[in-house]
């Protein structure tokens, strides 16, 4: 127990200063852009206009005032790790003054619920179907499902998500095809607005479900196909245990291991949003979020969204590392 | 396999649930609730709207504009429509009257109309004229303190219906910041924003507004805006023209330009802002009801914003007006435009845009005058200007467009233009080489025996149809020997814009007002005192940094003379003269924006036959339209 105590230690040391060295590193990109805010912002306010130079110019200097970009480049790092301690993004410099954390709690939720459910979704099926699929490796309907993740796994996303919205938003146009919710509804917990939300969700999960799945298909197929040829799953077999025993207490536990990491690191990841889904499908999120940020120079968007991401997959490795000792009796913590 | 089989039919079970439960859904791209017969769907360009439940813009770049606000909610004091208008170009709005300055142009007084009113039921007064401008002075950070402190020494509001503006220094043009030409100093309600402590962090939601809808409804993830008729709608400015027709009005963001043909095909998105050509032929072919300004080809609204090849004339290779021509005339303007526009704009050879009053002001009076215009090579003089280019595009378009095509002179001249400058790689070798270029191996080399190099700086995929023509230009220039790139500078462009960071870019530094003949509008930011040091911002629009004393005294003479003084055409002819014999840019067409109106629920949107508006959905004059709208049988 102490040694895994210590282990604990180390881990929770290596993710502060992978999050701390994240951070940092954003911190540099962010503020290396060739995009001025500043310069946005004016061309935004003066680009249909016939604001005077002089005008222009005074304007300048108030923004950089405003946006607190004045000062030196050690007084403005200082000013940052200040406000992220405190858990503050500050303002977001191109939706001035709202604060980066409203914007982000505004888009999160849609994020959240889009991908952990797609995640989730893709990864039970994908393991599952992939599981039996290297089980039973001669079932013919497993054989055909194996074309068909294959098939599916190397078309661009992108492809897949422009024909299913061709399917159903133009040739037979029964499900939605933009935004999370049908305009003029209460947004809320209340019936019209779940099933909407629902409704328009389906096309981005299964655009990202059929994508995902074949990716944890192939994955989990290789994996049981590789165990099935181990001693015990030979000798279990010999000695007459059930095979459905087999299969999922000998074979698919012991695959899953990697495949539980896999799926840490994904739903860790999806902080990011998944920028083409939004973009496709019009989608809110935090993507979207991120790309706008990105396109404006707003350094505090940028690294407010990123920020999360980074403690996000640095969270979901840590967790997985600090249970597998105790799950998976071949992982030994060095004593 | 039990198990197996159980897990299969599981899966297709719910991909069945989930498809058949939708299934039964009609496609949501319509505001729920709401009579369709009543609400006319407007694409709001801005997209997704981060800032959505933010409603002051008076604050610099916080929230949306074009979201219904600018254009369904707030007024000021006068309207030039880019097109005829309903009543002429120019609209008293707020205003009653046109602006009386001085004679020294150092005050301005306005005379307002009475009994129009606030959403609220407040009456609007001078008071919120003055409020505007104090509020603005007095707050620095706001969108509009700049302008007004460097303007207003002070402002005065003798009685409820008038406003002197008394100002630091002479300006005739200072009432053309209370003018919209897409946007302008919207007034704000005094009542409202005098019991506010910081305005400039004051959300102003929900909006009392002074045109003739008020808010309804909005998206908090900023997707959709719904505006609703006021019910005494009479008692707002746009209640002279009558009733407005739609009672609801929906501003969305329907994604990419692929959904937007797809949701008009589906008769959800009445008003698509702007989309590829390619999107406007889909829908000319396959919508029933939509169609764009022109009837036929070319389709879009041509803007009063004229698309060039702007040159940086700090960069030492382009200071030379021989170079510039040279590389004007090493330029197929009728493969650039079909490149671009697949033929569908108007082309203009001088630096005024084809469109609005111009044609009549500047380009068809000027038509002599560029057929005769010569250019000595040094071994050779050339008129360089061709009148029948225009004609040339629709011959080359007939064969495919058909009917479509117009035949007539006129109609010609209306939607595709007049000449433009015949490629001539002769001429333009000799002009290189008086200005000390020299060719080697077929790659031209600068004076100081450097191969000519030229960065054409484009938007890549934010601006696809000036990427295109940029593109082609490129590949022009490199044929005729030029070390010609592009230079995608897709979302850094207005940095490195306003920085200098660029050879040439494809966009604009001109833009007019379109209905009224008067170029100060861009021309004024063109005086040589606002002409930065390289490295140094550019203060708005002259992006060519080009300056020139014959410039100046023109730009110096516009502003003695009065807005509507007649004088102005000619001195902005003089302004044509200089700019095409010293090409700081290079003309090519007008930016034609293809604006598509579907007719299956809403009549009489503004066209080329009958231009009473902009359609152009984010403009504050497209409001215009909604007094014409009837709904569709």
């Amino acid at each position: 127990m102490r040694a895994y105590f210590s282990y604990v230690c180390k881990r929770l040391a290596q993710f502060v200063l992978v999050v701390f060295i994240g951070i940092n590193l954003t911190y540099i990109i962010t503020h290396a852009t060739p995009i001025d805010p500043v310069e946005q912002s004016i061309s935004a306010v003066t680009a249909f206009g016939s604001t005077a130079p002089e005008s222009i110019a005074e304007m300048r200097r108030s923004l950089q005032e405003l946006y607190g970009l004045q000062g030196s480049w050690f007084e403005q790092y200082v000013s940052f790790w200040k406000r992220i301690v405190r858990a503050d993004f500050g303002p977001s410099l191109s939706a001035f003054p709202a604060p980066v954390s409203s914007l982000i709690a505004r888009a999160l939720p849609w994020t959240l619920g889009l991908l952990v459910f797609a995640t989730v979704v893709s990864w039970v099926l994908g393991n599952l179907l992939g599981g039996l699929a290297g089980y039973y490796r001669k079932n013919m309907g497993l054989k055909v499902v194996g074309v068909i993740a294959m098939g599916l796994h190397p078309v661009p996303y992108y492809i897949v998500a422009l024909v299913l919205m061709i399917i159903f938003g133009f040739i037979w146009p029964v499900l939605p095809i933009t935004g999370g919710s049908a305009m003029n509804l209460e947004h809320g917990w209340n019936w019209p607005f779940i099933v909407s939300v629902l409704k328009h969700s389906v096309l981005p999960a299964l655009s990202l479900v059929l994508i995902g799945v074949g990716s944890w298909f192939l994955g989990m197929r290789s994996l049981v196909s590789n165990i099935v040829t181990e001693d015990h799953v030979v000798y279990a077999e010999v000695a007459g245990v059930d095979s459905r025993r087999i299969l999922g207490s000998y074979v698919i536990r012991n695959a899953l291991a990697p495949q539980v990491t896999g799926l840490a690191m994904s739903l860790g990841g999806i902080f990011n949003g998944a920028v083409i889904t939004e973009k496709v499908f019009g989608y809110p999120g935090m993507g979207s979020l991120l790309v706008d940020g990105v396109y404006a120079g707003d350094y505090g968007l940028v690294l407010g969204v990123t920020t999360i991401s980074i403690i996000g997959v640095s969270l979901g490795v840590l967790v997985i590392d600090l249970l597998y000792p105790l799950i998976d009796p071949r992982i030994q913590v060095p004593s | 396999m039990t198990s197996m089989r159980a897990w299969l039919a599981a899966a297709a079970m719910v991909t069945a649930l989930s498809l058949t439960g939708a299934g039964s859904a009609e496609a949501q791209g319509i505001p729920q609730n709401i009579p369709r017969k009543e609400l006319l769907i407007l694409e709001n360009p801005e997209g997704t709207i981060k800032n959505a439940g933010w409603f002051n813009i008076w604050a610099i770049n916080a929230g949306s504009q074009s979201n219904g606000l600018q254009q369904a909610a707030l007024d000021t004091l006068w309207y030039i429509d880019p097109e005829k208008g309903i009543d002429g170009a120019w609209d008293n709005s707020l205003a009653a009257a046109k602006p009386e300055y001085n004679a020294d142009f150092t005050e301005m007084r306005v005379k307002l109309r009475r009994g129009l009113f606030w959403s609220d039921g407040v009456e609007f007064t001078s008071a919120d004229v003055k409020a505007t401008v104090d509020i603005q002075i007095k707050h620095p950070n706001m969108r509009f303190s700049a302008v007004l402190a460097n303007n207003v020494a002070s402002v005065e509001a003798p009685d409820a219906e008038t406003v002197i503006f008394k100002l630091k220094r002479p300006n005739s043009r200072f009432h053309t910041n209370f003018t919209v030409r897409w946007g302008a100093i919207w007034i704000l309600p005094k009542h409202v924003f005098e019991k506010v402590e910081d305005p400039s962090k004051f959300d102003f939601n929900k909006p009392v507004t002074l045109s003739a809808y008020t808010l309804h409804s909005f998206d908090p993830d900023g997707k959709w805006y719904i505006w609703q008729l006021r019910d005494d709608w009479q008692r707002t400015s746009l209640g002279r023209f009558g009733k407005p027709g739609p009672k609801y009005l929906a501003y969305v963001d329907p994604g990419p330009p692929d959904k937007r043909v797809i949701a008009q095909l589906n008769n959800e998105l009445d008003v698509i802002h702007d989309i590829s050509p390619e999107g406007m032929f889909r829908l000319a072919k396959e919508g029933k009801g939509s169609r764009g300004w022109f009837k036929g080809f070319p389709y879009g609204h041509p803007d009063p914003t004229l698309a060039g090849v702007i040159f940086n004339t700090q960069n030492e290779n382009l200071k030379n007006r021989d170079v510039r021509w040279a590389l004007a005339l090493t330029i197929d303007v009728k493969a650039v435009m079909m490149a671009a526009y697949r033929g569908a704009a108007t082309i203009s050879a001088i630096p005024v845009p084809p469109t609005g009053i111009h044609p009549e002001a500047y380009h068809k009076p000027m038509e002599a005058w560029v057929k005769d215009f010569e250019i000595d090579t040094g071994k050779q003089k050339i008129k360089p200007y061709d009148p029948t280019v225009a004609k040339q595009i629709t011959d080359m378009l007939r064969p495919s467009m058909g009917d479509q095509i117009p035949k007539d002179e006129t109609e010609i001249a209306n939607s595709f233009g007049l000449g433009w400058w015949r490629t001539n790689p002769q001429a333009a070798a000799e002009l290189l080489e008086r200005a000390g270029f020299r060719r080697q191996n077929n790659q031209w080399m600068t004076p100081d025996g450097k191969p000519f190099t030229i960065r054409l700086m484009v938007e890549g995929d934010l601006r696809p149809v000036m990427t295109r023509a940029g593109t082609m230009i490129v590949q022009q220039w490199r044929q005729a020997g030029i070390d010609a790139r592009i230079d995608v500078a897709q979302g850094t462009l207005l940095t490195r814009r306003a920085a200098g960071d660029f050879d040439a870019f494809i966009g604009w530094s001109v833009e007019t007002w379109g209905g009224h003949q008067d170029l100060s509008y861009f021309m004024d930011s063109w005086h040589s005192a606002f002409v930065a040091e390289p490295g140094k911002p550019q203060p708005l629009r002259n992006w060519q940094r080009w300056s020139h004393p014959e410039l100046d005294r023109i730009i110096e003479a516009i502003r003695k003379i009065d807005f509507d003084d007649p004088k102005g055409i000619e001195l902005g002819k003089e302004y044509v003269k200089l700019v095409t014999r010293e090409m700081p840019l290079i003309p090519l067409m007008s930016y034609n924006v293809f604006t598509a109106m579907d007719h299956t629920y809403w009549t009489g949107f503004p066209t080329a036959e009958n231009p009473y508006a902009n359609p152009v959905t984010n403009w504050g004059n497209s409001r215009y339209m909604f007094v014409r709208l009837k709904p569709a049988n």
